[in-house]
């Protein structure tokens, strides 16, 4: 960020994150109520640790990092009472007879969905919100090898759900 | 020559340097297979960018612009806080600063102060203080107490400045806060509390903590008004900063 840049409005520009912060959510949250809720107690800690943000560093990948813990504290918060949780379970399915019973081709969201967690926010971050491999490490206080080999991974197991053809988009 | 499939992945995520890109390139030429796994990567990109677009394309909730903006924090007891602020400050203006800079810095005062409670919400950096007036809080007061001025490598909310101390033997220090509402600001030492003096627009770019004492009090002179208003001697060097914050920016004897 230039110092011009720090210097504009930062509300302004977290609404203008919203979308995203949003799209974010919703794939760590499966009822998109919740992820709203989600997106709104990470942008309430945000205005808070304003601090906390390295004026160099880009404040999109700083919210996702606040989204994703506001989610992870939201889980533990509300994993009893609530299903907010994706079922963690179902990343361990794949490729076992649920998802070939009837299913030819999953949807792009619903394949997403069958991740394990790991695999789901990394696949989430690099792949649809286009964050790079280093910055989707820092989201995830992860060194880049590993969130390499979790989107190595996740994307695996995306293919075979979505069956995409093979070199033909070449 | 082996290529693994992380290295393709990279490769159709645009994250390999350039002789490891030229490597990936030399062997999608000699071996169509590998030409048709960067396919399947991009292939896998170009679905799962587009698939979930949708939300957004949604209106955003009010309520979260809302939190974005600072504003869900109980906005009834704010309009409260304001008007006792408002009140205090006026208080404290009329009777304590009696010089002319400091009736603009006041004015400012007033309008920004009260901007930046609106602002900062619940975690405002200023916020109206038990005596009256308006006090530094949160990374501010942080800031105040602990930065040197010489110190640039916390990259924070609030910089603090200049060091000096005012007529009373009170430790006074400008600042200059970045984000919301680039500003520049007087705070001087009362108590435990740093109390706001003066706060002003900081000009655009001028609150940028790394040359904060060429453009920070400089470029404004509502601020470098109130310091040549208030000063006594020079500013405190880094030892007397040290000393200064050693002994908690405890009033020194008056003279």
């Amino acid at each position: 960020m230039s110092t011009n840049d720090s210097a504009e409005n930062i509300h302004e520009q977290i609404v203008t994150l919203l979308p995203r912060l949003r799209r974010f959510a919703r794939n760590l949250v499966r009822n998109p109520h919740d992820a709203d809720d989600v997106v709104q107690i990470a942008v309430e800690r945000a205005l808070l640790r304003l601090d906390q943000w390295r004026s160099d560093a880009r404040l999109d990948s700083w919210l996702f990092k606040i989204v994703r813990n506001a989610w992870i504290d939201e889980v533990r918060a509300r994993a009893r009472r609530a299903k907010i949780l994706m079922p963690e379970e179902a990343g361990e399915q794949v490729g076992e007879a649920t998802m070939e019973r009837e299913i030819d081709r999953w949807s792009a969201e619903s394949a997403l969905t069958r991740l394990p967690e790991d695999q789901r926010v990394a696949v989430s971050l690099v792949l649809v919100e286009g964050l790079s491999y280093k910055d989707a490490a820092e989201v995830l206080d992860v060194p880049v090898g590993t969130l390499t080999s979790r989107l190595a991974r996740g994307r695996e197991a995306l293919q075979e759900m979505l069956r995409l053809p093979e070199g033909e988009a070449s | 020559m082996t290529i693994s499939d992380e290295m393709l992945m990279a490769y159709a995520d645009g994250e390999l340097d350039a002789a490891s890109r030229a490597r990936v390139e030399a062997a999608m030429q000699e071996d169509p297979e590998i030409g048709k796994r960067v396919a399947r990567h991009r292939a896998l990109r170009e679905t799962m960018q587009g698939a979930f677009s949708g939300v957004l394309n949604e209106p955003v909730p009010e309520r979260l612009i809302q939190a974005a903006r600072g504003q869900t924090a109980a906005p009834k007891s704010a309009v409260v806080d304001l008007s006792a602020a408002r009140e205090a400050a006026r208080r404290k203006n009329s009777a304590a600063l009696r010089w002319q800079p400091a009736a603009i810095a006041a004015s400012l005062l007033l309008g920004l102060g009260l901007g930046f409670l609106a602002w900062h919400g619940s975690g405002g950096l200023i916020q109206p203080g038990a005596g009256g007036g308006l006090v530094a809080s949160a990374a501010l007061a942080e800031a105040l107490s602990t930065q040197l001025s010489d110190d640039r490598s916390q990259v924070s909310v609030a910089v603090a400045g200049l060091s000096f101390r005012d007529k009373s033997g009170d430790y006074c220090r400008t600042f200059s806060l970045t984000g919301s509402a680039a500003s520049l600001g007087l705070a001087c030492r009362e108590g435990t509390d740093w109390k706001i003096k003066a706060l002003a627009q900081a000009p655009r770019g001028a609150a940028n903590p790394g040359n904060f004492r060429t453009a920070g009090s400089e470029d404004s002179p509502v601020i470098r008004a109130a310091v040549e208003a208030s000063i006594e001697g020079e500013p405190l060097d880094h030892a007397g900063e040290i000393a200064a914050r050693q002994a908690g920016w405890a009033a020194a004897a008056k003279r």
